[in-house]
């Protein structure tokens, strides 16, 4: 009970001190998953968009797969991205393995098929009366989406948030792909792994202490823009 | 000149044809409505006019021209008729921004585009709630401001899908009052669909009736479902709900089964008080409603079964029936029709 007690008191010590080693591991975790996000949502939400609102073949079994790729462990992504990242792989002469930059391709990979499903999820929740009255008032097809796409615009940011939820805490990708190098690409998660290892928790604990925090102010945003989406 | 005109028009969702329509004819400038029971074909019908559903086969034709069912020639005929949903719903902006979604659609400019939202704004009763949140709003206010919405785009057909249904006695008789003044003042033609024969008989200038996706005959209101049980030499019998039987001349009725009947009110007639016990092929009941509508006198009998008739005023101050009094109805054979399905 000592260990433990003594470890969080040291932990917060650490975070109200702002430990540079600390900040700069909460730094770049930040940099990776938000640029991930970024790119994930540049790429899931259009891409959500044109499955939820247009019909087409083969409609439902992109919705499966989908479906399917959100269950996709980690591990699996740090695989597949490694055998094309490494020195023999396909995209091996662009020396992207174990830097920041392999991992923002992992994470994206990851995140994709999350922003694009809960998008489609959004989208469909939104009443096709919407859709009637934009036309019924002479919208063409780019204006209705653009109306349907501004109802739904809650969801879509909610699915947003729980991507990126997804990527701060993830720690397989980070771990394959960026390989834990101080200063360079170790993040909150791998941080943690290794000083687990090392049997110093004080870093542990203090990363874990501002990880729940970040967690804990996504997970307040989530629920704000849900609560604003089902208005 | 027609507004619309429709040959044999169907449209089947699945394996069900739910509108089924020989032939259709909308005059330009007038109030038609379109009365049905639930799932008779109203809506659908509604929203073919309105261009937004497509007939699965037939013509349709708009100020008189065939309609072509692709995307540019749809969207052009969609900025002359604009259709009022039953639960219309506003987009999540002002009251303002609601009504401005039409005009920046038709690149009308701001200074116009402030002046219709007032007009319009005034028209429908919402002058206080131009800057008020749209979602904010009442049932009653939200079927107006979507009243405001659609004649901001000054369109040449007004579709209303249940304008009335969902809201208080007051806002029904603001939209009924606001449907009379654009058809009058502004000369939008105007189809509404609803279950109110009364809203149908005060408002509209031509009444269609449709049942089962076909246009009838009928005042609708008087359709029962019914067991046919057989024949004797001189009659058909047919039981009614609450167990009153109607004697039929042979050969009016379908096979023995169960079917559904329609009595148009126009065919049934008090009969007078001599000839009461020969009004064999009647009903008797006692009168339980008597209303003003437009010329005539409109009675509704509760004969086990309501049944709603016409008297000319005159034949009404000869026999004076009052409410709660025991009347005979005679039923003409040629105002009875038996209707598919159940």
């Amino acid at each position: 009970m000592n260990f433990l007690t003594d470890s969080l008191r040291s932990a917060l010590l650490l975070v109200l001190s702002r430990d540079p080693e600390m900040l700069e591991i909460v730094g770049l975790s930040l940099k990776v998953s938000c640029l991930s996000t970024l790119l994930a949502a540049l790429a899931g939400v259009p891409l959500g968009f044109f499955i939820a609102f247009t019909e087409f073949r083969g409609r439902r079994l992109a919705i499966t797969l989908l479906n399917t790729l959100l269950a996709l462990p980690t591990v699996v992504i740090g695989l597949l991205v490694y055998g094309f990242l490494s020195r023999h792989g396909l995209l091996g002469s662009l020396d992207l393995l174990y830097t920041w930059k392999a991992m923002v391709i992992g994470q994206v990979i990851l995140i994709v098929p999350v922003v694009t499903a809960l998008t489609i999820a959004a989208i469909s929740r939104i009443d096709d009366r919407y859709r009637k009255t934009a036309m019924t008032l002479g919208a063409g097809r780019l204006r209705t989406g653009l109306v349907i796409f501004r109802e739904a615009r809650f969801g879509i940011v909610a699915a947003v948030i729980a991507a990126f939820g997804r990527v701060i805490s993830e720690v397989g990708i980070s771990m394959m792909l960026g390989g834990n190098i101080r200063g360079f690409t170790r993040t909150m998660t791998t941080a943690m792994a290794l000083e687990y290892d090392k049997g110093s928790f004080t870093l542990a604990v203090a990363l874990g202490i501002v990880l729940m925090t970040i967690s804990l102010v996504m997970n307040v945003l989530l629920n704000f823009f849900q609560g604003r989406a089902r208005m | 000149m027609s507004l619309y005109y429709a040959r044999d028009l169907t449209r089947i969702h699945g394996r069900r044809t739910v509108l089924a329509i020989d032939s259709l004819d909308i005059e330009s400038g007038r109030i038609h409505g379109l009365l049905g029971a639930n799932g008779a074909g109203k809506t659908t019908l509604l929203n073919i006019l309105a261009f937004l559903d497509v007939p699965t086969a037939g013509h349709l034709g708009f100020d008189g021209r065939p309609v072509r069912f692709s995307g540019s020639h749809l969207r052009r005929l969609r900025r002359q008729v604009v259709l009022v949903d039953q639960h219309p719903v506003a987009f999540s902006t002002t009251v303002a921004g609601n009504i401005e979604f039409g005009l920046k659609i038709r690149r009308i400019g701001r200074r116009q585009r402030v002046r219709i939202i007032d007009e319009v704004l005034a028209l429908v009763g919402l002058e206080g709630f131009r800057n008020a949140s749209a979602r904010g709003l009442s049932g009653g206010e939200t079927q107006r401001l979507a009243m405001a919405r659609a004649l901001a785009v000054t369109p040449k057909v007004l579709l209303c899908d249940e304008p009335t249904s969902s809201v208080d006695v007051e806002n029904q008789a603001a939209i009924v009052d606001i449907l009379r003044r654009i058809n009058r003042e502004r000369g939008i033609s105007i189809i509404f669909t609803t279950h109110d024969r009364q809203l149908a008989a005060g408002l509209a200038d031509r009444i269609l009736y449709l049942d089962h996706g076909r246009l009838v005959a009928t005042g609708w209101e008087n359709v029962f479902s019914c067991t046919v049980e057989g024949h004797d030499e001189r009659h058909d019998r047919c039981l009614l709900p609450g167990g009153r039987r109607l004697l039929l001349p042979r050969g009016l009725a379908p096979a023995p089964g169960i079917c559904r009947l329609s009595i148009d009110p126009r065919a049934v007639q008090l009969a007078p008080p001599a000839r009461e016990t020969e009004a064999e092929q009647g009903l008797r009941g006692r009168v339980v409603l008597l209303t003003a509508e437009g010329e005539q006198v409109r009675m509704v009998v509760d004969a086990g079964i309501r049944i709603t008739l016409f008297i000319d005023p005159a034949r009404y101050r000869t026999l004076r029936p009052g409410i709660g009094d025991e009347v005979a109805l005679a039923v003409q054979p040629q105002g009875i029709c038996f209707l598919a399905g159940r």
